[in-house]
């Protein structure tokens, strides 16, 4: 074609000013944003405050930090948090690694039977399993007292050790899984060649199997870490009737449980921890993206060659079982058995006192009852509508043209550095602050946006390997064939995404049931969920309703987990 | 000293199946030659590779090297890989991502305790050998395909290993670096004289490398000759099949004059065949022809005589150097080649006789 012609022919311009695809993918952008800002806000803006936000009369000031920083306690709070952290993630990774390589690489006998109930604690809430732990090996423990009437030691679960015990409990499966696969990726032929070349199955496994799980060990340690350092549940209820204190647990009494509130050093205390979380979650991208060397790509499908442990396989067996009986198995059997009797110890025959009481206390009293209808709710409801909404939040950040789309990628990820009670505290203030919000702060509308929030970079990173997985020549061909941005979605992506979103969907599920931080402060008559009423009757020394609802909890993850998985065929794990 | 590769009647059930995944193999492998496990894939031949390595157990059998034996079942020896003194390439070539070139290839030295200075020396010789000295400190993502194997091939021999052991080393790398590769390959083979077992599904790669070639299916040996006898004289027609592009045409024996066969083909032509093969004929016995399209002579259609056939072309399709025709002789399709063009709907075809395979044809 001349220019002439083209002069002739002006290209008109047909970009509509109004597009449905533009408008989709505009407020997948704002709420994203809106989302990690609105509880951030008031935060920040608190710090900066003598008296309380909602307090007429405000003057900025930078007392608070003065306070807090200048607080020896804040000091040997912080330190004793890292102490925790770091003794819980160097043992749990270093479990979790040992157990994910005997179990996937070894001939170690019943090692098909242990790999389902190694990651039981990966399901279970670190609260519920702290009440476990409590009530088989706590002071008045049915363990404890098995063990002292048989004229042996026995041990304090209540100290800095026995805190770390328990979380390292419950963050093996972390190590455990992403060690896993990690395995499963790994060629198996690296090992062959190993052995051709002359190691033994323990050189192979020190020399070659767990250098290749590097990338995922440094993923583990960071990660462990980062929740180590935000974790409630453990530190409060092991520590607290000893005067032990983490940086959450105080954080907690002071907002909580104190009388006569500091909101400035809940805000300072806050922000200290987001951004020390910051730093960690930033390092954990930096390593990780430099691992690139140990991507290993396999060649056919080949079986993987077990590694022979020769004598010391069934002794390492036994370990294992004990670890799985004694870690996991005892303590939740122990609290399962506690729900259905009116008291439990071992001088005593269990069937004479068994009770249906503790349930029928619980369904009878309509706060409690409603906990449970709540939580169910939020797990069912909530979980869905928030991942149809991380669904087309990553493929706005992985498969449109619009500029604000790596904005997005940084966004939905962010909330990693925010622990549950922060996005507790965030929202509750941000719904007091904004007039006409107020009414809205006690609602289970509220804490679904709340936990959407908080939950934001699970859904979005369980979908975006899968969304990475579909060749985009499939997206081109239904553009070219007629289809707009959000036709594409909906006829091609998302049928296509169908198993991703459905292991996201359960993952949300699981996570929605057992969050009980992020509702601390944001819950009132009507919107507790059962993490929230637990720990109301722990404080009220109600044990077996604890026992009751913590065994409800379990049944319903217990419940989603099999039927995904049996009925509907979906893979929770790689 | 006799250092062959002797391997006598390796079997290897499968766990559920009926059909055995390996059934009484037997093959010795002269010291210092190159042997070739050909066979299309599920035919065992990695299997037998893995057993010779240790990598899976046979069931039954003896795979040793003169006297040297790893594997024995009937005196329950079967040796485990480290301690078999062998060296491997794989075919995804298996380089540890996070050793650096020079670890990988020391790896094996460092567990048997060489001195350091002795280690340095071995791995550059090793190095040099595949042309790669100057590569010792870099990563393996860092490499080529063809840079990788090289690496993995200097990993396998650093050792002066009894054994070299190649799984499919060349299936990964591009059509063109892969020629190339097989005759570097061969050549340090014989260089270093170390007897190597070599498994592909390729046949041109058999032929260009191998001192003797193995072809197996489902499990079983069916041939094990040189390659020349093996693409002249092919044992069944399963191997006559598997390594050239060939016809089949059955056929009644009609007459038998110590090798010479005459054969009757389904539409009453008749053709003279020389058999090399050592097996008895008898008239009336069912037997399957087997020709090699660049066997056939291509005459006009007019051409009479003995061992013609008259053949219309179904299709023709250009190779570039010459073209392959599919004709209908009445008995059964053909292939055929020539160089040029040709415009006739019809051809005459010439089979000499000593060109033409005989099989029985199987039930």
């Amino acid at each position: 074609m001349t220019s002439a012609e083209q002069d002739l022919h002006p290209i008109p311009s047909v970009r509509p000013k109004f597009s449905l695809d533009r408008i989709v993918q505009w407020s997948m952008v704002v709420i994203t944003i809106l989302l990690v800002v609105f509880p951030s806000w008031p935060i920040i803006y608190q710090s900066f405050l003598a008296n309380p936000l909602y307090d007429k009369g405000r003057t900025l000031t930078l007392i608070n930090y003065a306070h807090i920083l200048s607080d020896t306690r804040f000091w040997t709070i912080f330190e004793y948090t890292i102490g925790f952290a770091v003794a819980t993630t160097v043992f749990a990774v270093i479990l979790g690694v040992i157990l994910a390589v005997v179990i996937n690489r070894t001939n170690m006998p019943l090692r098909n039977f242990y790999s389902n109930l190694v990651t039981i604690p990966y399901y279970v809430s670190p609260l519920v399993l702290a009440f476990a732990w409590m009530e088989m090996y706590g002071p008045q423990g049915f363990g404890t007292i098995v063990v002292r009437a048989l004229k042996l030691p026995t041990w304090h679960l209540y100290s800095f050790w026995g805190i770390v015990i328990v979380a390292t409990m419950y963050y093996i499966p972390y190590t455990f899984l992403y060690a896993t696969s990690s395995l499963a990726l790994s060629d198996p032929q690296l090992e062959s060649a190993a052995r051709i070349g002359g190691a033994t199955p323990f050189q192979t496994i020190l020399h070659i199997t767990i250098p290749l799980l590097r990338p995922a060990i440094t993923y583990s340690i960071l990660l462990t870490i980062v929740s180590g350092l935000e974790l409630l549940s453990i530190p409060l209820v092991l520590g607290n009737s000893v005067g032990i204190d983490t940086l959450a647990t105080y954080l907690y009494t002071l907002g909580i449980v104190g009388v006569n509130k500091d909101y400035g050093a809940i805000a300072v205390v806050s922000i200290f921890i987001v951004i020390l979380v910051t730093g960690l979650v930033y390092l954990q991208g930096k390593l990780t993206s430099m691992e690139r060397r140990f991507v290993t790509v396999g060649g056919k499908a080949t079986r993987p060659k077990l590694l022979d442990l020769g004598g010391t396989k069934n002794i390492v067996s036994v370990f294992v079982g004990l670890y799985i009986l004694l870690g996991i198995i005892l303590p939740l059997a122990c609290i399962v058995l506690e729900s259905f009797v009116s008291f439990l110890s071992p001088f005593m025959n269990p069937l004479k006192v068994l009770t249906l009481d503790n349930y029928l206390g619980i369904f009878q009293t309509p706060a409690y009852r409603q906990s449970v209808v709540n939580s169910i709710y939020l797990s069912i409801f909530a979980a869905g509508i928030a991942i149809v909404f991380m669904a087309i939040v990553a493929l706005t950040a992985y498969r449109s043209n619009f500029k604000g789309r790596n904005v997005v990628k940084y966004m939905a990820l962010y909330p990693r550095a925010f622990p549950g009670l922060i996005v507790g505290i965030g929202f509750l203030w941000a719904f007091l602050l904004v007039p006409g919000l107020g009414s809205w702060r006690n609602t289970l509308i509220a804490m679904s946006i709340a936990f959407t929030m908080r939950y934001l970079p699970l859904g979005f990173s369980a979908i975006s390997p899968a969304v990475l997985q579909v060749s985009d020549e499939l997206d081109r061909a239904a553009r070219v064939a007629g289809a707009t941005w959000l036709g594409t979605i909906r006829s091609i992506l998302l049928p296509i995404l169908r198993p991703a979103l459905l292991s996201g969907y359960i993952l949300l599920a699981i996570s929605f049931l057992k969050e009980y931080a992020t509702a601390l402060f944001l819950f009132s008559e009507g919107s507790r969920v059962i993490g929230t009423t637990m720990l109301e009757l722990w404080k009220q020394g109600g044990a077996e309703p604890v026992a009751a609802l913590s065994t409800i909890q379990m049944v319903i993850t217990a419940f989603l987990i099999i039927g995904s998985t049996r009925l509907l065929g979906v893979k929770l794990h790689e | 000293m006799n250092n062959d590769l002797i391997i006598q009647g390796l079997t290897k059930k499968f766990v559920t199946g009926t059909q055995p995944a390996l059934s009484d193999i037997s093959l010795t492998i002269k010291e210092g030659q190159l042997t070739t496990l050909l066979g299309p894939s599920g035919c065992g031949k990695t299997t037998t590779l893995n057993c010779i390595a240790g990598l899976e157990q046979p069931d039954e059998g003896v795979i040793r090297v003169g006297d040297f034996y790893m594997t024995d079942t009937g005196r329950n020896l079967i040796l485990p890989p480290e301690q078999r003194q062998i060296g491997m390439v794989f075919q995804s070539y298996a380089l540890w991502p996070h050793m650096k070139v020079f670890d990988n290839v020391a790896f094996s030295l460092k567990l048997q305790k060489v001195s350091r200075d002795e280690i340095k020396k071995r791995v550059q010789d090793a190095l040099d050998l595949v042309g790669l000295g100057d590569l010792a400190g870099r990563y393996p993502f860092q490499l080529s395909g063809g840079q990788q194997q090289r690496v993995a091939l200097a990993r396998a021999v650093v050792t002066h290993p009894r054994l070299l052991l190649l799984d499919e080393p060349l299936s990964n790398l591009d059509a063109k670096i892969r020629e190339t590769s097989r005759v570097w390959l061969r050549e340090l083979q014989q260089r270093v004289g170390i007897t190597t077992v070599y498994v592909t599904h390729d046949q041109s790669e058999a032929f260009a490398m191998s001192d003797m070639i193995a072809v197996m299916s489902k499990g079983n040996l069916l041939q094990y000759a040189p390659p020349e006898e093996l693409y002249e004289h092919p044992a069944t027609q399963f191997v006559a099949e598997f390594i050239g592009a060939t016809s089949f045409l059955k056929g009644i024996v009609t007459s038998v004059d110590k090798n010479k066969v005459g054969v009757r083909l389904a539409n009453g032509d008749e053709m003279k065949i020389t058999d090399h093969s050592n097996r008895t004929w008898n008239t009336n016995n069912g037997v399957v022809v087997a020709i090699r399209s660049e066997r056939v002579e291509v005459a006009s259609d007019s051409k009479q005589g003995g061992n013609i056939l008259h053949a219309g072309i179904l299709s023709s399709t250009y190779l570039g150097s010459k073209w392959q025709h599919v004709v209908d002789t009445g008995s059964g399709s053909l292939k055929v080649e020539t160089i040029d063009t040709v415009n006739e709907k019809r051809l005459g075809l010439f089979l000499p006789p000593d060109s033409i395979l005989l099989f029985p044809e199987e039930k």
